[in-house]
């Protein structure tokens, strides 16, 4: 089979509608889903009112005396009220009632209220003052109370009170919409606008709008409750429409009219559960949406990985000086009903004391996964599913949650990605490091941890006056470096490093190489850089580890990396690096892009991309070929070289 | 490759950008400003590359806003082919936009997540009313996104950002700069947030442009580094001031101002044989509310001398186009 793609991965482009996309997701969520079927059924009964009633609306004739507050019969299945009316035709009927006051009357709050988010958000400086002051006094006011007079001032007709809690249940919308007008509009899509020239309203409306919408959506929903509930309190306290019977008027009859005296409960519960009906069937409609529409309320917690294959512990002869000992670790993440991706497969390296290892590639081939996978850091997906993890010569993958624990942070720690920005912000950064201490060691004397805090910021190359120091009063590159003292608080041994410069400027980034690299002299620390820049590697490492879609392309001393690689990965790599000290050369880029992990090419997994490929490399997976001392391959052409 | 025309068509004189950093409050009478820009000059000829090189904090992104009129400067002027482009009313700054565009840090983030590829192409056209049908538009887009290189553009045409890589995204946000048909771009750090695998494919991609279409490119980056070789000029930023500027060429072969020196001596080269002495400067960049006196630069140099303190250096010439602000620098 000859795969010959320069392209990326062709996703398919959206071959479903965006609704129907829309709906799949929606169908996840199961609270959502309940809430729109029962919404569904109680629309159904209000449009279909004359279909399903059994009665006609209203139908008095025939109607004596002895009809009135009939318990449920044959003839009338939930009884009559206190007019001798079939109690399920009027609650059949006052659907249509309840859910034109909820429809409307929320469609005008949510016009209102998006409308005056919208602005005040949008253009800020008067208007917000104005709106948002505005919005403040009408929260203060309470709802309920001012419908009731001014719905006893004027005439109690059906649109009247529609008007009514329209305009009085606009308040939270404005607010949300007006907080999520903000979060837009400091994106950076919308400078980028601006930039092309696109007028305010233009981007109010492409750009703003679409992003505003989902949680005008989830507002408008809860609007609708809140009306219905709004006419049924309304209702029950006699102000309603009479030419319009609601659920909340069937209450009010059947309460004033004696149907709690007569035991005639029918009366009574079976409008009360219309309203509790639609209700609910709204708020769990408007949860469904907003776990949809709100990716923030999704639940991403990282658990601890359950050992997935029952290993017998190895324990392995302790080579001299060698740390951290991984062998042919393979990861694989497991989704329902999908094919596991093979984040990591097959990979070996050996760690020494004071040794400082590079472990470099693409975005998404494994890297972050290989290190967690170390401390057993998994999200609950990802598996071991294969080889070992020796550190002092105790296997890592067959521990459980007590024995890793001891291990994290006391002899391996990690410096997250990004991780600069997880400091708390309303504690100094001391009292972090502090914690941090007390967390992993709890019989740390009390009254010497600010002398250790001191001792790890200035091992770190922070004066110590900055100990009680918030972390806005720190630079990102402070903050880094009080994070590396974070990982240093139990003495461990080995640091992981996660991309710890990535996001620092130039100048920064030196600094922390330098300070990490200071630390392995200073303190013997064994430290695993991981990065996708190869000029970061090439200034300190000892060692590297070249990663492609999730296996190892070259494994070597940094030398042979740099100046004798034989995987085209690595070469390739090597030539897309501006190099200064070459004038003119033109940069050359890695046509394609890396393999998703969970549609893996057959054959070599970097064969799409390769400049050298043959026939061979589009069908047999390459092995790891060892080509001399700790130099390991895995490349179909170093074959023939051996 | 030389700039084919050696006319300055855009010029900076002495801009200047502050920011109010706190108004006057019952405790403090004055108010405080951040000097983001404090007065940099600047020509640009047609289709040259600059490279604008500093730290976080030089000031180097608001220059990049203010020459999009995206903010308003506090001093100075911005002249583009001889008319004065300081102060526009809205009407003016739309028809200038045309011909300067910008590319962003962060194409992650520059671009809406709930506009197709088209759109998002598409839409500087509809701001500007250009192309009369669907058609001539349709045309527009396509021959952008093919020199952007999303070749063959129908494919990217009906996805999403997300559905992108990097790369990609980074490539749609140039394609929707060149649709305008513009005769500068302003990228800001447009590969800082790119694997270096696919920085090369962006660079190499504005190289080919600055050919093809004649298009001159101000490039803000905070690493000298992953310029390359591809611009003609480089500007060093601290501070709010240029404090260097000259040809590549100069400026990393016989950079004069120490800080200069500094930032080309941290860039990382990948070869371990040629590991060599870095300038690590300590510190950052101090905060732009409280200038430094004298040289900005003399708190964090490894080199000052008392006067440092004292006065404040001005550009020196030291060739045709190579210009140094520091007091140990002489055009002997």
């Amino acid at each position: 089979m000859q795969i010959t793609t320069s392209q990326p991965p062709t996703v398919p482009s959206r071959p479903v509608s965006g609704l129907l996309s829309f709906w799949r997701f929606f169908s996840r969520s199961r609270t959502g889903l309940i809430g729109f079927w029962m919404l569904i059924i109680a629309i159904l009964v209000a449009v279909f009112a004359p279909l399903i009633a059994p009665y006609e609306q209203g139908a008095t004739t025939s109607v004596g005396i002895g009809d009135i507050y009939q318990p449920p019969s044959a003839a009338h299945w939930f009884g009559t009220d206190d007019a001798g009316q079939d109690v399920l035709t009027n609650f059949i009927y006052g659907a249509r009632v309840s859910l034109t006051v909820g429809f409307f009357a929320a469609f005008i709050s949510i016009v209102i209220g998006g409308v005056f988010g919208l602005v005040a958000g949008f253009f800020g400086g008067r208007w917000e003052n104005f709106l948002m002051r505005f919005t403040d006094i009408m929260l203060v006011i309470p709802d309920l109370p001012l419908t009731v007079v001014i719905v006893a001032l004027t005439k109690p007709s059906l649109w009247n009170i529609i008007f009514v809690i329209g305009i009085l249940g606009w308040t939270t919308t404005a607010r949300v919409v007006r907080s999520q007008t903000l979060a837009v509009k400091s994106r950076k899509f919308v400078l980028r606008a601006r930039a092309i020239g696109a007028s305010k309203l233009h981007i109010l409306i492409q750009h703003i709008l679409p992003l505003v919408l989902p949680i005008l959506v989830v507002q408008a929903v809860l609007a609708i409750s809140l009306a219905i509930l709004n006419e049924s309190t309304l209702s029950f306290i006699g102000l309603g429409d009479p030419s319009a019977p609601s659920w909340g008027q069937m209450l009010n009859f059947a309460f004033g009219r004696g149907a709690m005296s007569v035991g005639a409960w029918w009366a009574l519960v079976v409008p009360g559960f219309g309203i509790v009906w639609v209700v609910l069937s709204l708020t769990l409609l408007g949860q469904g949406l907003e776990q949809v529409l709100n990716p923030r309320l999704d639940t991403h917690y990282l658990m601890p990985s359950r050992p997935a294959v029952q290993k017998e512990a190895r324990a392995k002869p302790i080579q001299k000086d060698v740390l951290l000992d991984v062998q042919n670790l393979s990861i694989h993440y497991v989704g329902e009903g999908k094919a596991p991706a093979r984040a990591v497969e097959n990979v070996s390296f050996t760690l020494k004391e004071g040794e400082l290892i590079g472990l470099v590639g693409e975005s998404g081939c494994g890297k972050t996964t290989l290190m967690l996978a170390l401390l057993k850091l998994l999200p609950s997906a990802g598996q071991i599913v294969n080889g070992n993890v020796f550190y002092n010569g105790n296997d890592l993958t067959v521990m459980d949650e007590e024995e890793i624990n001891k291990v994290r942070w006391s002899n391996i720690s990690i410096v997250f990605q990004g991780a600069m920005n997880a400091l708390n912000p309303v504690r100094t950064v001391g009292d972090q490091i502090g914690e941090a201490i007390l967390k992993h060691e709890p019989s740390f004397p009390k009254n010497k941890i600010n002398e250790r805090v001191s001792e790890l910021l200035e091992l770190v190359g922070i004066a110590t006056d900055h100990l009680d120091h918030f972390p806005h009063q720190y630079s990102g590159g402070m903050r880094q470096r009080a994070m590396i003292a974070m990982a240093l608080a139990c003495n461990p041994q080995v640091i992981i490093a996660d991309e710890p410069t990535t996001a620092l400027d130039v100048m920064i980034q030196a600094q922390i190489l330098e300070l990490l690299d200071g630390l392995r002299k200073k303190l013997g620390l064994a430290v695993i850089f991981v990065t996708h820049d190869l000029g970061v590697v090439a200034e300190l490492c000892d060692k590297v580890l070249v990663m492609y879609g999730g296996v190892t392309a070259e494994y070597a001393d940094v030398d042979v990396i740099y100046n004798d690689s034989k995987h085209p990965y690595t070469q390739e790599l090597l030539k897309a690096f501006p190099d200064l000290t070459k004038p003119k050369k033109k940069l050359a880029s890695i046509p394609g892009y890396p393999p998703r992990l969970d549609n893996l090419p057959t054959g070599c997994r970097f064969a799409p991309r390769c400049p050298v490929a043959f026939d061979r490399c589009h069908t047999d997976e390459p092995a790891l070929h060892l080509l001399q001392k700790d130099h390991i391959v895995s490349c179909h052409l170093v074959e023939a070289s051996k | 490759m030389k700039s084919t025309s050696t006319e300055k068509f855009l010029e900076i004189r002495g801009l200047k950008k502050y920011f109010e950093a706190g108004r006057p409050t019952l405790f403090s009478r004055e108010t405080k400003h951040i000097h983001a820009v404090d007065g940099v000059n600047l020509a640009l000829r047609r289709s040259e590359v600059i490279a604008l090189v500093g730290e976080s904090g030089c000031g180097k992104s608001t220059l990049g806003l203010l020459l999009m009129g995206l903010e308003d400067p506090t001093d100075g002027s911005v002249i583009f082919e001889e008319k004065d482009i300081t102060h526009l009313n809205d009407h003016q700054r739309k028809d200038l936009r045309r011909k300067i565009q910008m590319v962003f840090q962060d194409p992650y983030e520059s671009l809406n997540p709930t506009q197709t590829i088209e759109e998002i192409v598409t839409e500087p056209l509809v701001v500007h009313g250009i192309g009369a049908s669907q058609q001539e538009r349709g045309e527009r887009v396509k021959k952008a996104m093919e020199d952007a290189g999303l070749k063959p553009a129908e494919v990217y045409l009906s996805r999403y950002p997300h559905e992108l890589s990097g790369g990609q995204r980074q490539r749609v946000v140039i394609a929707a700069a060149l649709v305008l048909e513009p005769e500068i771009i302003i990228a800001d750090e447009p590969v800082s947030m790119l694997d270096v695998s696919i920085r090369a494919e962006v660079i190499n991609l504005l190289a080919e442009l600055r050919i093809s279409r004649q298009i001159a490119v101000i490039f803000i980056t905070h690493d000298l580094g992953s310029v390359g070789f591809f611009a003609d000029r480089v500007a060093v930023m601290y501070l709010g001031r240029i404090v260097e500027v000259g040809t590549m060429l100069e400026v990393l072969e016989k950079p004069q101002h120490p800080y200069t020196k500094a930032l080309i001596s941290v860039i990382p080269v990948p070869n371990p044989r040629l590991r060599h002495e870095r300038i690590i400067l300590q510190g950052e960049t101090p905060n732009p509310i409280n200038i430094p006196s004298g040289c900005r630069f003399h708190p964090r140099c490894p080199v000052a001398v008392e006067a440092c303190k004292l006065s404040d250096p001005a550009m020196i010439q030291l060739s045709k186009s190579h210009q140094a602000a520091c007091l140990l620098v002489s055009n002997k």
